[in-house]
């Protein structure tokens, strides 16, 4: 229990630990934020006082500390802020952003998990068989893809060689597929791979022959011993499937012009909208925290010895 | 641990003896100072023992190594810590009581044998010359020609170099042939302590009697003794 | 490990004699042969300003693997430190380091990256410093991981009580131990930080133009990707084929650690 509360303790420190490495890389970045505010804002150049006005407004000319202070205690309570540029709330953007990346990522771990169990199931009934060998080699080839340039490589396929698809924008439920099949391809060499590795290991279990000869069901064996031990490389694989989808999710909604999360974050660092990247920041940083403490969780109901070996 | 009170003289060897979990590890712990004591102290000349740098001789020779070293480099460690300049005539005689040869400094821990590598530990403790030197279970992996002979060459260099040793064992025979007090050891107490000679003709508790009937009746102790 | 060893030379020795061996100069334009196509002097075709995509590429890989390789070693470096501190320093210590390093992992690096770098303002140092401080946790996790289990080591523990210092202890006990583990793990880093490179080059934050850095080569031949595809070709296979070797030797390196594994102390 107490290892629990511990869990609970460092997630809290890690994410105040991160909104405040957020607020001072953006507090620090060269260049006055209130000119770029402004040229954001009006295009051209202002006079002082309009300057002035944006640094009161925006907090820029109180400490450090005051800054920081006002920016957490609004976001505590859910309030991320108003656009340096817009002066809009930041949050209903945000959600219309959210609104795009979900269906990406989900359909990316569904495009994934198609292509990828099949593989890896084929892969390991014949470990070092040509179809084994040819599940690694696409896996390892996969990896090395960046999603940028396979991205681009089905762009140039299907839509400006073939013209089957759309690519750009997300206008349509079809322009979601060029994108989602990117990032899928991406996740099924990932998980081909973790997946291959896993059946291996769980086949070659050393106690699972002695326990059938004490004459345990093999329905018993599967239930109480297999599958408890596939399920923590299971978690496991969410946790980094999450970072992967996440990060293809920001390149390739760049690519495809999606209005997304990703493309998203990328305007707003180009307009230096600093609210608008502190909210995206923070928001992925608690979406990581918590699954991963979730993970954590998980890890010492299946295996309790997690726990103690922590300590 | 409790009430446990020792004390060392120079070129005298006191055993310490008990069974697994007596709290043999423990007193080693605190002797080096690496566990730290709760309440009480261990002093040597008034000081903490951590100035005079006991040495230690471990009961695995060879994972006291570090097994991507020569044997030399892990030797001179003691010297190279205190920057002291190690005299060649000195390791030369060292390696000559251990029955040595120094071409096997130039080894790696996986290339001497296990008795071999034991003596090159023994080698390491005594080579800064410290006052004061720990065996835990030092002859425990050795087989029984190689225990003999160990025993007689740390107790020969004792002699030469008049170094206080606590050696602890669940040996009482080795305890009795080579230590010249025993202090018994259980349950992280001190049992009974006293003269070597004395212990093994009289012991003062029961305790101390079943274990070393214990000891005449596997032969590990003779009765003559 | 000799594979890893041969291979980065080899990579090395591409970044360095690479850009000797351009047949053209990587900045020069030449508007009027502009997006044509490979013929005999310009074996790869040129872009939109007549520049050799050759001799580009060939620069292109002083700059994406000389920085990757710079990055991986700053990060390896700073990484092996944390965790070291981490696993000598004392409970109080390790609590700071494994908080800091928590920090740095609690959001995608890329993101973490494109941030940073994007922030700071685009161009080669902040690319350096973004793809930096976000690399080195790895190295971190791992070093702690061995650190903490040589502690007990009757050679390490042998090494407190003659009183060698920390640093003679690290040197002498831990770093040997850690070594092949770390190079598996740079590998793995060095092949992350290419990837990091031109992505940052394609979105328009990284190595700026007109210097050849084969991410914004490929965010030059996107536009044109109608016309003259092939251009958006030669770049993303540069990367795919650097990235690939370097993964295929940290695998051959694992296998073979794995195989001997009692070896690793």
């Amino acid at each position: 229990m107490a290892s629990v509360l511990a869990l609970f303790l460092r997630a809290s420190v890690v994410l105040v630990c991160t909104a405040l490495a957020t607020f001072s890389l953006l507090w620090h970045a060269p260049g006055d934020p209130a000119l770029a505010v402004a040229i954001a804002r009006y295009q051209a150049v202002v006079p002082d006082a309009v300057l002035d006005q944006i640094r009161t407004e925006a907090g820029f000319n109180t400490g450090f500390w005051t800054a920081f202070a006002s920016w957490l205690r609004p976001l505590l309570q859910g309030d991320f802020g108003q656009s340096a540029v817009t002066g809009r709330d930041v949050w209903p953007e945000l959600v219309t952003a959210i609104g795009y990346t979900v269906p990406l990522a989900v359909l990316g771990l569904l495009i994934g998990l198609f292509f990828s169990i099949p593989l890896a199931l084929l892969a390991t009934k014949k470990p070092g068989g040509w179809l084994d060998r040819l599940a690694v080699a696409l896996a390892s080839i996969g990896a090395a893809i960046p999603a940028y340039w396979l991205g681009l490589l089905l762009i140039l396929l299907f839509a400006v060689q073939l013209g089957w698809l759309p690519a750009m924008g997300a206008r349509t439920s079809a322009h979601v597929i060029l994108p989602a099949l990117t990032l899928g391809l991406g996740v099924a060499a990932s998980l081909t791979r973790i997946l291959r590795s896993g059946l291996l290991e769980a086949r070659g279990q050393s106690f699972l022959p002695a326990f059938r000869r004490r004459g345990i069901s093999r329905r018993a064996l599967e239930r109480d011993h297999v599958a408890p031990h596939a399920a923590i490389p299971v978690i496991t694989v969410f946790g980094l499937e999450l970072a992967f989808l996440l990060e293809g999710a920001v390149m390739v909604e760049v690519i495809f012009a999606r209005p997304g999360l990703g493309t998203f974050l990328v305007s707003a660092i180009e307009a230096r909208d600093f609210p608008k990247v502190q909210a995206v920041v923070i928001l992925t940083a608690v979406l990581f925290v918590t699954v991963n403490l979730l993970i954590d969780l998980l890890y010492r109901a299946i295996d309790p010895r997690i726990g103690e070996r922590d300590a | 641990m409790e009430d446990v009170s020792l004390y060392l003289e120079p070129a005298r060897t006191l055993a310490v003896v008990g069974e697994s979990g007596a709290g043999k590890s423990t007193l080693i712990g605190a002797t080096l100072g690496l566990v730290p004591c709760t309440t009480g102290q261990v002093t040597w000349a008034g000081a903490s023992p951590r100035y005079i740098r006991p040495a230690l001789v471990m009961q695995e020779p060879r994972s006291a190594f570090n097994p991507h070293l020569l044997l030399r480099r892990s030797v001179m460690e003691p010297c190279v810590a205190k920057r002291l300049q190690c005299d060649p005539s000195r390791l030369q005689r060292l390696c000559d009581g251990l029955e040595i040869s120094t071409d096997l400094l130039d080894r790696r821990p996986s290339e001497v044998s296990i008795g071999q590598a034991q003596r090159v530990g023994i080698l390491r403790a005594l080579i800064a010359a410290p006052p004061l030197v720990l065996f835990d279970e030092p002859l425990s992996a050795l087989d029984a020609v190689t225990q003999k002979h160990t025993a007689r060459l740390i107790a020969e260099l004792q002699a030469e170099e008049g170094f206080a040793a606590m050696i602890v064992t669940h040996d009482l025979g080795y305890a009795a042939a080579y230590a010249d007090d025993i202090a018994v050891l259980r349950a992280g107490r001190i049992e009974e302590i006293g003269a070597a000679k004395a212990f093994v003709a009289e012991p003062k508790t029961a305790y101390g009697h079943r274990l070393r009937d214990a000891a005449f009746a596997l032969g590990a102790l003779e009765r003559a003794a | 490990m000799r594979s890893v060893v041969v291979l980065s030379a080899v990579l090395l020795a591409l970044a360095l004699i690479g850009p000797l061996l351009a047949p053209h100069a990587p900045t020069a334009i030449d508007i009027p042969n502009r997006l044509s196509a490979p013929d005999a002097d310009h074996w790869l075709g040129t872009d939109a300003l007549g520049r050799d995509i050759m001799s580009r590429l060939l620069h292109g890989a002083k700059w994406t693997i000389g920085i990757a390789f710079l990055i991986s070693l700053v990060g390896l470096l700073v990484g092996t430190l944390i965790g070291l501190v981490a696993a000598l320093g004392g409970r109080v210590m390790d609590w700071v380091c494994m908080r800091t390093t928590d920090t740095f992992l609690a959001f995608p690096d890329l993101v973490a990256a494109v941030v940073i770098a994007g922030v700071l303002g685009a161009g080669t140092g902040s690319l350096i410093f973004a793809l930096t401080i976000t690399g080195w946790m790895r190295y971190a996790r791992v070093a702690r991981g061995i650190g903490l289990s040589l502690q007990n080591r009757g050679y390490v523990v042998q090494a407190r009580l003659a009183g060698l210092s920390a640093l003679a202890i690290a040197r002498w006990h831990y770093i040997p131990a850690l070594l092949p583990s770390l190079t598996v793990v740079w590998t793995g880093m060095f092949a992350r930080a290419i990837l990091g490179i031109s992505a940052l080059g394609f979105l328009g934050f990284g190595v700026q133009p007109p210097m050849p850095e084969w991410g914004s080569m490929l965010l030059d031949a996107r536009i044109h990707m109608r016309s003259t595809p092939l251009q958006m070709i030669w770049p993303g296979l540069a990367v795919v084929c650097s990235v690939l070797a370097i993964n295929l030797a940290g695998d051959a390196l694992r296998d073979a650690l794995a195989q001997n594994d009692d070896q690793i102390p």
